[in-house]
């Protein structure tokens, strides 16, 4: 009796908590949704209205002042590169790490992915100018990948090392090399967390500002630096800003709900034996 | 099929010495259980050569060629591993095949391969479902099968029965027997039980601390143990163990009785005595044993009681039907007593 209503006490707790979570990290969201179907003046009256008329005007504005097709693509292509380039370079690396069990790759990339991104940002930027790429999807698929691997390698590195050593002895046994044991036994098994992995790295790189600011230009320019735009030297079109924003957050917010299962399970994955 | 030999064979691990340098020859077809306590190396041996660990030192041949630096492939090995190790996201079937697609066979011959394997086995109902919805005997003969159907020159075993319940360990160490004398393969099984080293092997290799302690037949290894570690290792009770003194013709206990026992000389020495090697004796005569505590297993029935400062374990007829605090008296079978140096724990012969 005392256990249940114990039990119910903590089912409780864990809702409000989860409640005051759900609000702090969505009200933001909220917030930039109604506000861009808000005329700019509606969006920065004081006290804020919650009951208003909605416009699309911003999101039309959008569309015929700015080419906004265009930089949705220069982010598929720039977020959709750094993501393949991380996959491909971070699932062999995290899978030779877990086989060898060398911790200093993860350290390496670690301590890469910890240091700020302005601290790259000069190298790449001479580095490229040298290579005639500023401006290149190559530039900004490189730099982005910068950004991708760390997360590749730090979300599987677990999730190879929960495969039990016996399996991948068992496929060598079976007559596999490393990399076939990878294709045929690590990469099916690593799936959920290879999901994972696909998403952060996508999300990260969709988001990442700094290195899209400085290495694209009007050709290459993708979303993140594109709704920039609308904040200008002497006022800002706010209305405009969250009408982009909230098209930019759009592609993996989608998503993330199309995977929210496969996530949940990958960001779980290592964390107890099988 | 193939023989296996080994030369000076040593395993490090960094500074810890694991095997401090191995001979060891298996003949084709043969049987052979490695055999000791946790530790002992026997699974690192198993695992040199199948070639999943290299040696430190040594030679390794399979059929008189060299096989040190080729793969678990290439020495044509099959290993039921003590968790299965079955890939959890194939079926049963593509488990089985799995091997034989990596040796790039037909569809047509790794069918008649699995299905024939599934059949001896008894696992044919089971060839659609996955690992997970198997019991673990059943997972265990998937493995056993995954192994068959490659029709290797050597079947390694690591340990593959320890995660069975008692009944099942039983009945697939039958299995794996028969199986044995059918496919006569030569095959390799590590265990620290040695109620299955016992019952399986052609020839038993006892380990400890990576040492062979001795190489012979189960009979061999029971009847004439070459050390009072194997004497101890080998034996369910374990052989009891009594510091005595070599007279002529017997042994004298540190209490002063004296036991009849052949192949004495003189001076101290280690007397092993089995439970069931006890012999009642009439009131007055032999060892005065008070009764600790009583097991009846049934068929026979093991007494416990101190001689001197060492507890004793004897076997007895359950007819005696004897009880706690019962004095016995027990002679030992003067040709199946067993003496041990004091020092090196060498049998003395």
């Amino acid at each position: 009796m005392e256990r249940d209503q114990k039990s119910a006490a903590a089912r409780v707790l864990i809702a409000v908590l989860a409640i005051i979570a759900a609000a702090l990290i969505l009200t933001p969201l909220v917030w930039m949704v109604l506000s861009s179907f808000k005329s700019s003046d509606q969006v920065t009256a004081y006290p804020p209205s919650l009951l208003f008329r909605p416009t699309l005007a911003n999101y039309e504005n959008l569309a015929r002042t700015t080419s906004f097709l265009a930089y949705a693509r220069n982010s598929l292509i720039e977020s959709g590169g750094a993501t393949l380039l991380g996959l491909l370079l971070g699932i062999p690396a995290a899978y030779a790490a877990s086989v060898t069990r060398a911790s200093w790759p993860a350290l390496a990339t670690l301590s890469a992915r910890m240091a700020p991104g302005t601290l790259f940002l000069v190298p790449w930027y001479l580095a490229f100018r040298d290579f005639n790429l500023i401006g290149s999807y190559t530039a900004l698929i490189l730099t982005q990948g910068v950004i991708a691997l760390p997360i590749v390698i730090w979300v599987l590195l677990p999730v190879f090392d929960a495969i039990p050593r016996s399996v991948l002895e068992a496929a060598q046994v079976d007559g596999c090399g490393v990399l076939r044991s990878l294709w045929r036994i690590g990469l099916p098994l690593a799936r959920p967390g290879i999901v994972i992995a696909t998403i952060l790295s996508f999300v990260f790189s969709w988001n990442f500002f700094l290195f899209a600011l400085v290495l694209s230009d009007h050709s290459t320019k993708p979303l993140v630096v594109a709704a920039f735009n609308f904040i200008g030297e002497g006022s800002t079109d706010w209305g405009g800003l969250m009408a982009a924003a909230t098209l930019i957050t759009l592609p993996p917010l989608v998503l993330a709900i199309a995977v929210q299962r496969w996530l949940v399970a990958g960001l779980t994955l290592g964390a107890v034996k099988g | 099929m193939a023989s296996i030999s080994l030369r000076g064979v040593e395993k490090r691990f960094g500074a810890v010495e694991v095997i401090p340098s191995l001979d060891l020859d298996i003949e084709d077809h043969e049987f052979v259980v490695f055999v000791g306590p946790s530790g002992c190396g026997k699974s690192t041996l198993l695992r040199i050569i199948a070639g999943l660990e290299p040696v430190s030192a040594g030679e390794l041949r399979f059929a008189g060629e060299r096989a040190n630096e080729k793969s678990p492939a290439q020495r044509n090995v099959a290993m039921v591993f003590q968790d299965y190790a079955l890939y959890p996201h194939m079926t049963v079937y593509q488990n089985m095949a799995f091997g034989l697609e990596m040796r790039r066979m037909t569809r047509a011959e790794i069918d008649e391969r699995v299905r024939r394997a599934a059949r001896m086995l008894e696992i044919e109902p089971m060839l659609g479902r996955h690992p997970r919805a198997l019991s673990g005997g059943q997972r265990q003969r998937v493995a056993m099968g995954r192994a068959m159907v490659r029709d290797p020159s050597v079947f390694l075993f690591d340990e593959p029965l320890s995660n069975l319940d008692a009944q099942l360990r039983g009945q697939v160490r039958t299995e794996i027997k028969a199986l044995s004398q059918r496919l006569r393969t030569t095959m390799i099984f590590v265990t620290h039980d040695q109620v299955e080293a016992m019952t399986m092997a052609d020839r038993i290799v006892v380990l400890q601390r990576g040492v062979i302690q001795q190489v012979g037949t189960p009979e061999e290894v029971y009847e004439q143990p070459a050390n009072r570690f194997v004497a101890g290792f080998i034996g369910a009770p374990a052989m009891n163990f009594l510091p005595v003194t070599q007279e002529h013709g017997a042994v004298r206990l540190g209490n002063g009785t004296a036991l009849r026992v052949d192949h004495t000389r003189s001076g101290p020495a280690i007397l092993g005595v089995r439970p069931e090697h006890f012999v009642a004796a009439p009131p007055g005569q032999g060892l005065a044993a008070e009764l600790l505590l009583v097991e009846p297993l049934g068929s026979d029935t093991l007494v416990h009681f101190m001689a001197g400062e060492v507890r004793c374990i004897a076997r007895v007829r359950p007819e005696t039907r004897p009880q706690p605090g019962q004095v016995l008296h027990f002679t030992v079978q003067p040709d199946r007593a067993h003496l041990f140096d004091t020092e090196s724990g060498a049998a003395m012969r």
